[in-house]
């Protein structure tokens, strides 16, 4: 039977709600659970709100829990603004000091009576959570403290989580250990007999599943496509894509260079490509609009380059540390004129270490850039994934090497960099590599890299570069559609990138919901990857005549767009969330039935 | 024998009869010759203006590549394979203006490329605006009332931010100016060498004429390279006399001597092996 329990963890910056979080899901892991798990926080480094939401499941979860079965309100503010949405079977783990004179130094930030009026459960577990620290050995250890009482309520065995402690404070010597062990114990009996009232079957288990974010995923994408320069600018929420490879440092032959600014990553980026070292830099909106002028001459000079978008919303600085999918739109139409480009949005971590991938092989193939959507809430969520890194022997490079010059071309002199053939692509060599020149420039030229301005040049060029057009659209996995059995009476959820997941979950729910049934109405779904270059021809017949309803985190309904300009097949509804916080399943459910009433 | 006509192509040139350029090319493919560096094996970045046309007048590798922007994307090409002999043609108005922060960062990787930087004190392909090095008061079609911003002087913010290999030259001093680039080419790290140069269709103020009547060469008054202090000094000196030489060299660490991974071979020459990434997933 399926249980699935979500943990809301709320405090201030600085008070370890990540650590919380990432223990919760590392010990979940180890009993064979899946978890889902979304950090919520401020463009801060101490103080405010910030939460974790743990969903933890025996079966796939593919999505954010919402409302919290459990909450561990470690602030006042985080029980104030949660306690109306509690159930009355929820569980309350309350951060309550009970202070005397000589406790100046624990904080007063915690919950008191009043703070508990309005709330809906009437489970509450009240801990003194920095007296515990104190006693343990230091306030520093108040969440390892929440840890163990967590745990406790959840009916783990406290020798899954003096396990893992153990594992994890290895490097840091016995005497940290001990203390955090001390600590857990103490948070672990502070709960007494409390447990909730679903509970899992915790047992040690191995599985080929692990824990991964999507910017670990894109990393390891990188990796596996044999990238070996990450030039980057810091910016939320990209950073952590580029964070993913810095341990790999030493162990491949990687160079993580951080820029002067975004616009000095991308052309670092493009000229590593152009000297031969596959290169990819990470960025989100705002770092994007500066890579737009190297978009381009990446484009004109047909050198490879991926880029990753990690998105939030905008515009400008917009929410730093916030989640949106604003960008597909700019990211087709980003730089100057029209040239080919790739965009995928992969929608969960495993998707996006493909996406990444193919993204390498596609621009080396095709020579032009290549460009992966992720957003906040793919890029920082923690999801259990089954183990799917399959990295291949070797990558195909498409280079024009000293071989091939030797064995085409007499004299070698009579390479053209950009010579015009049937595919639009050109025999693209290396600089100093052999016994040619390869001339490459921004302006318009002619197949030898010569600046033209002839104006039937112009025309023959453009082309050249567009005839690849054809091949990339092929290469462009369609839409995943579900499409229900029974009524004609159908409607689809129409998403790309990260939101599939919910939309997934949201047509679970739907399938089986009596005020859909009532109407004789079905949902399906269906969710773009590979978005573009979208193939029309292709698409056209497959979404033709369905009801489309958008999902999209954008306020002007970007995808909706670029589905009627592509193929004049015009959206029946959207349900577009411009909050900034990520698609919950059950808003998806809601927004649908309001659509259908 | 590599000669310098081994450089010539025949692109048709677009520079203005009696450019600075000529000159400076001229001594660009002595310096190749004299260093044995055949075509083949040389890549020129360039950025925008007349300076970053270059490159298409001669030959070699070439990325012609968007205003600014050359020293990021050189700085790209010698991380992937530091074996490049990378030589960058820029502007004053191509570095240190629209490119300004990747010439401060240039100096701080200490990346092994030669940057020439063609200055004219105004900007030629735009027909004749202000650049970054143009006088105070400097009336230009689009200055009517005189440039009202004070130069920026490249030497002394490159000496203060810590460049190592640190010149000036002339186009019209075309032997010396050969030593200059070989200097730079020949030194391991970041070499700037700033070479001033006549525009003879918008500047009509710093013409070859008036450089010829101020420049004076710093080793020939006995200026040791090695003396910061004194390059410092030198650098500011900017008016009825005008100093041209190496100003500062000092053996440093280039980048690529400082980034592990590349010590011991180029990060392009590593082999692949997707086992062995996998293994360390």
């Amino acid at each position: 039977m399926r249980t699935d329990i979500t943990v809301k963890i709320g405090g201030e910056a600085g008070q370890g709600i990540q650590t919380i979080g990432t223990l919760l899901a590392e010990v979940c892991h180890s009993a064979g659970l899946f978890t889902f798990s979304i950090d919520d926080f401020e463009s801060r480094i101490r103080g405010g709100h910030s939460f974790n939401l743990l969903r933890i499941s025996n079966e796939q979860v593919i999505a954010p829990g919402h409302i919290p079965d459990i909450l561990v309100a470690i602030d006042q503010r985080t029980m104030n603004l949660n306690k109306a949405t509690l159930l009355s079977d929820s569980l309350v783990i309350l951060n309550a000091e009970n202070k005397s004179d000589s406790d100046a130094d624990i904080d007063d930030n915690s919950c008191s009576e009043a703070d508990l009026e309005g709330c809906g459960s009437n489970n509450i577990l009240k801990i003194s959570l920095n007296r515990l620290a104190k006693e343990a050995g230091g306030l520093i250890t108040a969440n390892t403290v929440a840890a163990g009482c967590i745990f406790a309520v959840l009916g783990t065995p406290f020798e899954m989580l003096k396990e893992l402690l153990v594992k994890k404070f290895k490097a840091k010597g016995d005497k940290i250990i001990d203390l955090n062990l001390t600590a857990a114990k103490m948070g672990y009996e502070a709960a007494g007999t409390v447990r909730y009232h679903k509970q899992f079957d915790w047992k040690p288990c191995k599985t080929d599943r692990i824990v991964i974010s999507g910017a670990k995923a894109a990393g390891l994408g990188a990796l596996a496509s044999d990238c070996r320069f990450f030039p980057f600018y810091p910016m939320s929420p990209a950073t952590g894509v580029i964070a993913s490879v810095v341990p790999y440092s030493g162990k491949l032959p990687i160079v993580v260079e951080q820029a002067e600014d975004e616009i000095a990553a991308v052309n670092m980026a493009i000229g590593a490509s152009f000297a031969g070292v596959r290169s990819m830099t990470s960025t989100s909106g705002g770092g994007f609009c500066l890579m737009t002028e190297g978009l381009g001459i990446a484009a004109m000079t047909e050198t490879p380059l991926v880029i990753v978008n990690s998105q939030r919303p905008g515009p400008a600085t917009g929410l730093p540390t916030r989640t949106a999918q604003p960008d597909l739109l700019f990211v087709i139409n980003a730089s100057q004129d029209d040239f080919p480009r790739f965009v995928l949005a992969p929608g969960n971590p495993a998707e996006t270490f493909e996406s990444v991938k193919k993204a390498f092989y596609l621009s080396e193939k095709y020579q032009v850039p290549a460009i992966i959507m992720l957003d906040q809430f793919l890029a920082t969520s923690q999801v259990t994934q089954q183990n799917f890194f399959k990295v291949n022997k070797d990558v195909e490079r498409f280079i024009f090497t000293n071989i091939d010059i030797n064995k085409t071309l007499s004299p070698p002199s009579e390479y053209k960099r950009y010579a015009v053939t049937d595919s639009g692509i050109s025999p693209r060599a290396l600089p100093c590599m052999g016994n040619i020149m390869v001339r490459a420039t921004g302006n318009e030229h002619n197949e030898k890299g010569e600046i033209s301005e002839d104006a039937t040049n112009k025309v023959n060029m453009t082309n050249k570069r567009n005839s690849k057009l054809a091949a990339m659209k092929q290469e462009m996995d369609l839409p995943e559609i579900f499409c229900p059995k029974g009524t004609d009476n159908q409607f689809f959820l129409t998403g790309w990138g990260s939101s599939k997941g919910p939309i997934i979950e949201a047509y679970e729910i739907l399938k089986s919901d009596k005020r859909a049934n009532e109407k004789g109405i079905n949902f399906g779904y269906i969710i773009f990857k590979d978005i573009w270059p979208m193939d029309a021809e292709r698409l056209k017949p497959l979404i033709a005549n369905k009801k489309l309803i958008m999902v999209e985190q954008n306020s002007n309904c970007q995808m909706g767009k670029l589905i009627t300009q592509e193929t004049g097949i015009v959206y029946n509804a959207s349900i577009l969330k411009i909050d900034g916080r990520p698609f919950y399943a059950q808003y998806i459910v809601e927004k649908a039935l309001e659509i259908i009433s | 024998m590599v000669e310098p006509k081994d450089y010539d192509n025949d692109f048709e040139n677009k520079w203005c009869p009696g450019c600075g350029n000529f000159l400076i090319q001229k001594a660009m493919k002595q310096t190749f010759a004299e260093l044995n560096i055949p075509p083949e094996k040389i890549l020129f970045v360039s950025g925008i203006g007349q300076a970053g046309k270059t490159p298409h007048f001669m030959k070699g590798n070439m990325f012609h590549c968007l205003h600014g922007r050359a020293l990021a994307v050189a700085t790209g090409a010698k991380i992937a394979n530091h074996d490049l002999n990378i030589v960058v043609n820029s502007g004053d108005g191509d570095c240190y203006g629209e490119g300004g922060n990747h010439f401060l960062a240039a100096i701080r990787r200490n990346i092994d490329i030669t940057l020439l930087v063609h200055n004219n004190q105004v900007y030629g392909l735009t027909k004749g605006q202000a650049s970054p090095t143009s006088a105070l008061g400097m009336v230009t079609k689009l200055q009517k009332h005189g440039v009202t911003s004070s130069p920026f002087n490249p030497l002394a913010t490159a000496l203060g931010s810590g460049a190592n290999f640190v010149a000036r030259g002339f186009s019209g001093e075309p032997e010396q100016l050969k030593e200059l680039i070989k200097q730079a080419m020949n030194y391991r790290g970041f070499a700037l060498v700033d070479i001033l140069q006549p525009c003879v269709s918008f500047n009509k103020i710093n013409t070859h004429q008036w450089y010829k009547d101020r420049v004076y060469d710093i080793q020939s008054i006995g200026h040791d390279p090695s003396d910061l202090a004194k390059a410092i000094v030198l650098s500011l000196e900017w008016g009825e006399k005008i100093p041209i030489g190496i100003f500062y060299q000092k053996e440093s660490i280039p980048f690529h001597s400082r980034v592990g991974v590349l010590q011991d071979r180029t990060l392009i020459s590593y082999p692949f092996d997707g086992e062995k990434t996998a293994a360390v997933f």
